[in-house]
Formats: C-alpha cells, sequence, structure tokens
C-alpha cells in the first residue's frame, strides 16, 4: 500500500515536479532567532489565512442556499437559521470566522509594522498586504449587505451617499455600485457578485503575489536593536543569518498550526455559543424601530460621522479614508532603512498606541452613543407622569406637539427616548422662550443634525411646544432668564 | 508529552459538543421566528408600540385623553373607535394608523387595536345613569339642536369656572395655570375630544365627569347631552374669536 501510494506519488512528482517547487518552499529557511520564543510574533499572518480557508468553505456552503434575491433573500436566511440542518452554525461560523479574520489581520499588520519588518526589501510585501486588508473589509462590507435586513440598506444608504460625493464621476459609482440611483434589487445582485466573484478573485489574487512576496523575501528576523536596515548590506548579512536558518517545515510550522487552530478552536466556540448575526427584521424600508448600526470594523468611521459638525462630513466620508489608506501605503517608502527594534523607534511605538487607543474610543463610542435616531420613541416612549401631571392643558397639548412631531426619537425625556440629541428633561432652565423657539424653527444651523421645523409647524403648535419646553424644569426652579445658560448665572 | 493529552482532550469535548448539537446555546429559538415571520395582532404589544407615548403607559396619565376610562368605552362606537384609529383626527396630534391614510397599522391590526381597548378596559359594571352620547348632535337627529354658546357661558359659571376660572382664563391657587381659554389650546383639540373630556372629565388628572360634583357648586346638576353641545360651542368660540392667533407669544409663560 505504502509502496503503490509511492510510485503514484513519483508519477505526478515527475511530471509536475512538486518535489522541486513545492517542497523546498516548505523547506526555506528562516533565520534561527525567528524559531525561538520570538518566532510566536510569527503566528497570525497564517492565522489569517486559515481564517480565509473557513470562509471560502463556509461560504460554498452558504451559497448553496442562499437566494440573492431582494424577495427571497431573507426567506433564504431564516430557512438557514431555522430549519437546515445547522444552517445557523454555518452562518455564525462565517460571521465569526470573518470576525477573526480582520482582527488576526490587524494583529499581523500591527508585528509587522512595529519589528519594522516592511522595511528593505520587502516594502512590496507590505503594501500587497494593505491591498489585502481592503479587500477583506470589502468582503465585510459586501457580506453584511447580502443579510439584507435593514442594517444591509443602512449601509448602503451611507455607501451610496460616500461614493455619491466623488467629485465628477460621483453619480455614476453610485449608478455602478447600486444598479439604479436607488437603494432596490439590483443594488442586492451588485453585492452579491462582489462578494463572491470580484473581491475574491482580487483577494486570491494579491494573496498569490503576497506569498510569493514572502518567499522571495524571506522571513525577517526578529529586530536587533544594534542592526538597523541598510539596503546596501542588507542583502548579504540577511544571506548570512540564513546559513545558520533552519527550515519552516518544522517547529515554526507547528507553530503556526498550533495557533491557527486554537483561533479556530475559539471561533468555533463563540459561533455556538452566540449563534448566528441577524437577519435583524424583514427587508422593508420603512420599517421603523430597528436602531441599523455598520459592522464593527466600521463602527469607528460611523461614530466619527456622527461626532463630527456637518460642515465636515464630506470631508470625513471622502478624504479621510483616501488619506488613512494613503499613509498606511506609504509607510514604506517614507522609512525604508535604519532601525527596526521597537526600543529605538519610540515614534512608531507611540503611533500604534494612539491609533489604537483612537479606534478603540470611536468604536465605543458607535456601541453605545445611539447617534441614530430611535424611530418608535415618538408613540412608543412616555411623556413620564410626573410632568403630565403638572401641566397646564397648554403644556399637555405641547407634549403631544412633541411626541407628534418626532422630537422624542431624538430627544429623551428623564431618559427615556432617542439620544441624537440632548435630553430635554431640565431644558427649560438653560434655555428662554425664546431661544427654545429658535431652536426648534431654526434646527441646527447648516442643516445637519437638528432639522429646522419652522416651516413645519403652525403658531399654534409652536406656542404650546414652547409652552411645554419651558415648563421643563424641576419644580421650583425658575425658568431661564436671557443667557443664563452658563452655570455660574444660574440661581 | 501533556498537550497531546490536550488535544485528545479537545477532540473529545468538540466531539461531545456536536453529540448534544441540537442543544447549542447559539442555535436560534424557533420561538423568535414565529414573531419576525407572523404579524403581531395582540394589543398589549401594539398598544405599547404605538400608543403609550401620547395616551400613557396604561391608557392613562398620557397628554392625550385616556382610553383606559370605563365611561369612554362605554359611550364610544366601535366603528369610531376603528375609524379614529385608522384615519386619526386631522388638525390635532392623532395621527392616522391605517396603512391606507399613510400609517404603518394593518387592518387586521387596527381591528386588534380598537376589540382590546374594550376587553381590557372596559369595565362589566353596569352605568346607571342616561349617558350622553359620544357623538354630538347631528342632522338627523331632528329633536336635539346645534349648541348655542349664550347657553354655554351660563352653564360654564357653574360647572367649569370653578376650575377653570372666570370664562376660562384660570383658576386661583394651585388653579392658576388652568387655563383653557386659549387659541392655541384650542387650536390643537377637536371638538369631538372636547365633547367627551366635558363627559367623561380626566379622573387620571382630576377633572370630573359630567356627573361628578367635585368642585362644583350644589346648584350642579348632571350635564345632558345638549348641554354638553352647548359648552362644546362656547369653547369652539373662544378657539376662533382670535383669529389667527395675532399674538402667539403671550399665552401663560408661568
Ligand atoms: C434628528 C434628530 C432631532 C430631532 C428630530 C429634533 N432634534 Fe432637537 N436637537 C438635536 C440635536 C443633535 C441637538 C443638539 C444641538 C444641535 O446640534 O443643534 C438638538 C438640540 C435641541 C435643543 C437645544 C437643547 C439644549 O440643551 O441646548 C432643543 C430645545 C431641541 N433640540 C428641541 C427639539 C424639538 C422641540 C424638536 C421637535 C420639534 C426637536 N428638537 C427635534 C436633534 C434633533
Ligand atoms: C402623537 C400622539 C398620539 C399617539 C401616538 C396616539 N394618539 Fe390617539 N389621540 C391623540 C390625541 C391628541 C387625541 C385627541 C384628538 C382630538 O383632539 O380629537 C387622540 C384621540 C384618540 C382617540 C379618540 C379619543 C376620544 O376621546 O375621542 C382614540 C380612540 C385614540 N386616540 C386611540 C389611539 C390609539 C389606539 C393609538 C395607538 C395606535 C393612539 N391613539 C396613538 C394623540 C395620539
Ligand atoms: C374639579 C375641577 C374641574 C372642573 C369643575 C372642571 N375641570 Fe376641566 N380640568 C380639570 C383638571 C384638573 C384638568 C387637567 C388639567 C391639567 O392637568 O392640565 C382639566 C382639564 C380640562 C381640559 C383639557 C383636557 C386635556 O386633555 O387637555 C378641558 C378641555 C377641560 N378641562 C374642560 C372643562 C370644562 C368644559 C368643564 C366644565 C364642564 C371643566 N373642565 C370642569 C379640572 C376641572
Amino acid at each position: 500500500m505504502n509502496h503503490l501510494l509511492r510510485e503514484l506519488g513519483n508519477w505526478i512528482d515527475v511530471r509536475v515536479g512538486y518535489s522541486e517547487t513545492l517542497l523546498p518552499m516548505l523547506r526555506h529557511p528562516i533565520p534561527r532567532a525567528a524559531d525561538g520564543p520570538m518566532g510566536w510574533w510569527y503566528v497570525f499572518g497564517s492565522a489569517s489565512l486559515t481564517f480565509l480557508l473557513i470562509q471560502i468553505l463556509t461560504g460554498i456552503g452558504l451559497s448553496l442556499v442562499y437566494v440573492p434575491a431582494a424577495n427571497e433573500a431573507y426567506e433564504s436566511l431564516v430557512y438557514l437559521d431555522y430549519e437546515h440542518p445547522f444552517g445557523w452554525f454555518l452562518r455564525a461560523l462565517h460571521y465569526y470566522a470573518g470576525s477573526g479574520m480582520v482582527v488576526m489581520l490587524l494583529a499581523h499588520m500591527t508585528q509587522v509594522f512595529l519589528h519594522g519588518a516592511y522595511k528593505y526589501p520587502r516594502e512590496l510585501t507590505w503594501m500587497v498586504g494593505v491591498v489585502l486588508l481592503l479587500c477583506t473589509l470589502g468582503m465585510f462590507f459586501s457580506g453584511q449587505i447580502l443579510r439584507w435586513d435593514p442594517d444591509a440598506y443602512w449601509g448602503l444608504a451611507v455607501a451610496g451617499s460616500m461614493a455619491g460625493r466623488v467629485p465628477v464621476i460621483g453619480p455614476w459609482v453610485v449608478h455602478a455600485l447600486l444598479g439604479s440611483e436607488i437603494i432596490g434589487a439590483a443594488a442586492l445582485s451588485r453585492f452579491f457578485a462582489l462578494h463572491v466573484f470580484v473581491i475574491p478573485g482580487a483577494l486570491l489574487t494579491f494573496l498569490v503575489l503576497h506569498l510569493w512576496l514572502v518567499l522571495r523575501c524571506g522571513i525577517s528576523a526578529p529586530p536587533a536593536a544594534d542592526r538597523p536596515v541598510d539596503p546596501a548590506t542588507y542583502e548579504a548579512e540577511y544571506h548570512e543569518e540564513l546559513r545558520q536558518g533552519v527550515p519552516f517545515l518544522g517547529d515554526a510550522m507547528l507553530r503556526d498550526l498550533f495557533f491557527s487552530a486554537a483561533a479556530v478552536i475559539v471561533v468555533v466556540a463563540i459561533a455556538a455559543v452566540v449563534g448566528p448575526k441577524g437577519p435583524t427584521g424583514p427587508p422593508d424600508p420603512t420599517l421603523g424601530g430597528a436602531n441599523p448600526r455598520p459592522e464593527w470594523p466600521f463602527l469607528w468611521l460611523f461614530a466619527l460621522l456622527a461626532l463630527s459638525p456637518p460642515a465636515a462630513e464630506t470631508f470625513i466620508m471622502l478624504v479621510f479614508p483616501v488619506v488613512v489608506i494613503g499613509i498606511l501605503f506609504l509607510v514604506p517608502v517614507v522609512s525604508n532603512r535604519g532601525h527596526r527594534a521597537p526600543s529605538r523607534r519610540p515614534v512608531a511605538v507611540l503611533a500604534v498606541i494612539v491609533i489604537y487607543t483612537t479606534l478603540g474610543a470611536l468604536t465605543y463610542l458607535g456601541v453605545t452613543a445611539p447617534w441614530s435616531p430611535e424611530m418608535r420613541a415618538w408613540t412608543s416612549a412616555a411623556i413620564p407622569t410626573d410632568v403630565v401631571e403638572r401641566s397646564s392643558p397648554l403644556e399637555l397639548q405641547g407634549s403631544l406637539v412633541f411626541q407628534y412631531k418626532n422630537c422624542r426619537n431624538c430627544h429623551a425625556l428623564e431618559g427615556v427616548g432617542g439620544r441624537r440629541g440632548p435630553d430635554l428633561t431640565t431644558v427649560g432652565t438653560r434655555l428662554t422662550r425664546d431661544q427654545l423657539i429658535d431652536q426648534v424653527s431654526n434646527g441646527t444651523p447648516g442643516g445637519g443634525n437638528m432639522p429646522a421645523y419652522g416651516k413645519q409647524m403652525s403658531p399654534a403648535e409652536m406656542t404650546v411646544l414652547a409652552d411645554f419646553l419651558v415648563s421643563l424644569r424641576p419644580s421650583g426652579q425658575p425658568p431661564a432668564k436671557v443667557w443664563s445658560s452658563s452655570p455660574t448665572t444660574r440661581p | 508529552m501533556a498537550s497531546r493529552h490536550t488535544l485528545n482532550g479537545f477532540v473529545l469535548a468538540l466531539g461531545a459538543l456536536l453529540a448534544v448539537g441540537c442543544d447549542w446555546p447559539g442555535k436560534p429559538d424557533p420561538g423568535t421566528r414565529q414573531r419576525a415571520a407572523e404579524e403581531l395582532t395582540s394589543f398589549v404589544p401594539l398598544y405599547r408600540q404605538h400608543c403609550v407615548g401620547c395616551h400613557g403607559a396604561d391608557g392613562q396619565q398620557g397628554p392625550a385623553p385616556p382610553l383606559n376610562d370605563p365611561l369612554f368605552l362605554a359611550i364610544v362606537p366601535d366603528a369610531e373607535l376603528e375609524r379614529v384609529i385608522r384615519r386619526g383626527r386631522r388638525g390635532t396630534p392623532m395621527p392616522a394608523f391605517g396603512i391606507e391614510a399613510g400609517g404603518e397599522l394593518s387592518d387586521a391590526q387596527v381591528t386588534a387595536l380598537a376589540q382590546g381597548l374594550k376587553s381590557h378596559w372596559k369595565s362589566d359594571e353596569k352605568l346607571d345613569e342616561p349617558l350622553p352620547s359620544y357623538l354630538p348632535a347631528d342632522g338627523d337627529d331632528s329633536t336635539r339642536q346645534p349648541g348655542d354658546r349664550e347657553r354655554g357661558a351660563t352653564l360654564f359659571a357653574v360647572a367649569c369656572a370653578g376650575c377653570h376660572g372666570e370664562n376660562g382664563r384660570g383658576g386661583e391657587g394651585s388653579d392658576a395655570n388652568n387655563a383653557i381659554h386659549e387659541p392655541a389650546f384650542l387650536a390643537l383639540i377637536s371638538n369631538q375630544a372636547l365633547r367627551r373630556i366635558i363627559i367623561t372629565g380626566r379622573s387620571d388628572l382630576g377633572m370630573p365627569s359630567f356627573a361628578g360634583k367635585d368642585g362644583r357648586p350644589d346648584d350642579f346638576s348632571t350635564l345632558t347631552s345638549p348641554q354638553i353641545d352647548d359648552l362644546v360651542a362656547l369653547l369652539a368660540h373662544w378657539r376662533d374669536e382670535q383669529g389667527q392667533l395675532a399674538n402667539p407669544h403671550t399665552s401663560n409663560v408661568p
């Protein structure tokens, strides 16, 4: 039996020649220093690759059932969730392995950056890596659209308005992306094509290039503080290092395998315990109530959008991502020589800390700050009973207008309601009647966060609404006087 | 080697998990599916989602007329209940909820709400007095005449002024901000709602019903349907007397 297999192997090898190509690749030497405990720094790249394999397998599984048609996508996901044996698990695994892939990619990039491994001669490897990151994020985004639930609509709306701002070709890009000027069935087909053909195609192509570059340039040794990179001498030094190197096929590969297996087990466990994500609701654009969120890798960008003044929106939507990607891309061009050890590159270390802290804080805000209005608050959040009890008939009428005009969707009373704007429980102590009327009539100047209601309200509505807002004070507190909104002049 | 044992342990655990696969915590609960696929037609969640904001958590103590009011539910015709929910009341903050009127609720949902109001909150107690009709006098009832505001003013002085002040301009002391002679207030409430408030009062806020004697002088006698027409005529006149709200900002700044 063994003999037969070897015969078969030989037969193929003579024709394919893998013992001359593949085996040397696997056996390629790596620097000895990368084989010790330092070797654990090198496992993230292969873990990303493992997750990619899982994505391909689960993706094929999902595509056997999923129907990329607007009227059936939702139903087919529900079918997977509830009826197909382990369909729910397939969906969950596809989601969490995708998330794991993004995490591993970020870890991999961070390691490469901190160790200066992108310096000569591996600049191109890094740049291709940045493209791979973009492809992966593109997969994440287009995958979320395929869920075709309110989150998907939201993502499309933002993507559309982002693309629409591109000068000159904007409308064309929107049309190419959505298949029409509005979000509909055509968009789903486009994003399906992107998710299963276009982006994976690009991803795999660049991945082959990336791996080829890794093999060709070799794996960098862990940085040593006394050995800066000098392109003139690096080649010879590295060669010298490899002479005492060890083959990849061995402990290094085992380490990769072990870490990948551990990562997969974690992801499988999460998928089994947490279950599939969404679809959050039938794909009905008129459906309020949902509180759509972008997927987590994009939360920071959308939090940034929500927190920024409207004037900066175009910049953040359009210029900022390009700048960020550009900077990432150009990292090895800016510094491709010199020290690699983190101890000699305080600025690089500081940059990593600052970037991750900022991303973390923004993501946290994206999760907690409910910057999208709460669409149902106007009919479902009661006016607090203590407010009702102390109100005059006029003020009661004002509170009705407050609900009827959807103010409650953005403004909470006693903590209940939307949180897009400030809680108005005590606004009567902060703003005078005239200031209140001005705020309601004109909204946020420039038309950003709060709409202007001046033209949408009758004088009677404005009167009772102002009465109501003025009355929003803790009992015994006088109404605000002109400019008493600063704390020092408050009684 | 210890790690081999650990690995075996992992494999075993994974196998065990697979074996009891049906009970994985991540598996979607079929119970949640019904809710997504089927339309909601039960009263409590519908009311909570769509009505609490104005009519109050228990149908009381909201700014809009209380729906959890046995007297109201005893006199309001079913058809009118459905009509109001479906079509809203134009010019007032009561929105139209029917899909055909631009709202979100299907016919079945509107019916579920209308019937639910009565089955949940209507009391079985027999209300013995002759109850005024919910709807005002109309053409085919030849015995009744349209309301008269002069008579209404006389009635107001007896039945209402004690709390709402002379001419409805606000009472004294704790009633100081109880004015209803306010064009902006009246502009946003329908005659129908005024009629209903006079009949049922607001038990949740301390306003007596058409028969209630609290806070009213001794010579007050239960209001009749035509008398209520007269009172509504008076309030409607107050609504119109200032025309287009000449100066909207003169109303009661507390
Ligand atoms: C789409 C969300 C949104 C809606 C709807 C909305 N607002 Fe606002 N509102 C805001 C935001 C955001 C602010 C914060 C200040 C700003 O950006 O102008 C604000 C500020 C205010 C303020 C000033 C609060 C302060 O403490 O300075 C008042 C008063 C106010 N809104 C009243 C209203 C009323 C009344 C309505 C309904 C007629 C309403 N808002 C509807 C978003 C909204
Ligand atoms: C935005 C505030 C608002 C919401 C939400 C609202 N209502 Fe109303 N509703 C009102 C107001 C204000 C009136 C009185 C209108 C008038 O002046 O005739 C009213 C009147 C009514 C009446 C007639 C009561 C009477 O006294 O004649 C019924 C019945 C009613 N609402 C049912 C509902 C139901 C059921 C819901 C939920 C599906 C609902 N409303 C949601 C504001 C609201
Ligand atoms: C015992 C005192 C009392 C008497 C008598 C009384 N009311 Fe009221 N009325 C109240 C109170 C209390 C409220 C609730 C006001 C508030 O909390 O804003 C009220 C509210 C109202 C409202 C506004 C209801 C709403 O939902 O906005 C109207 C209209 C009204 N009364 C009309 C009348 C009329 C007409 C009469 C005479 C038939 C009358 N009231 C008699 C105490 C009284």
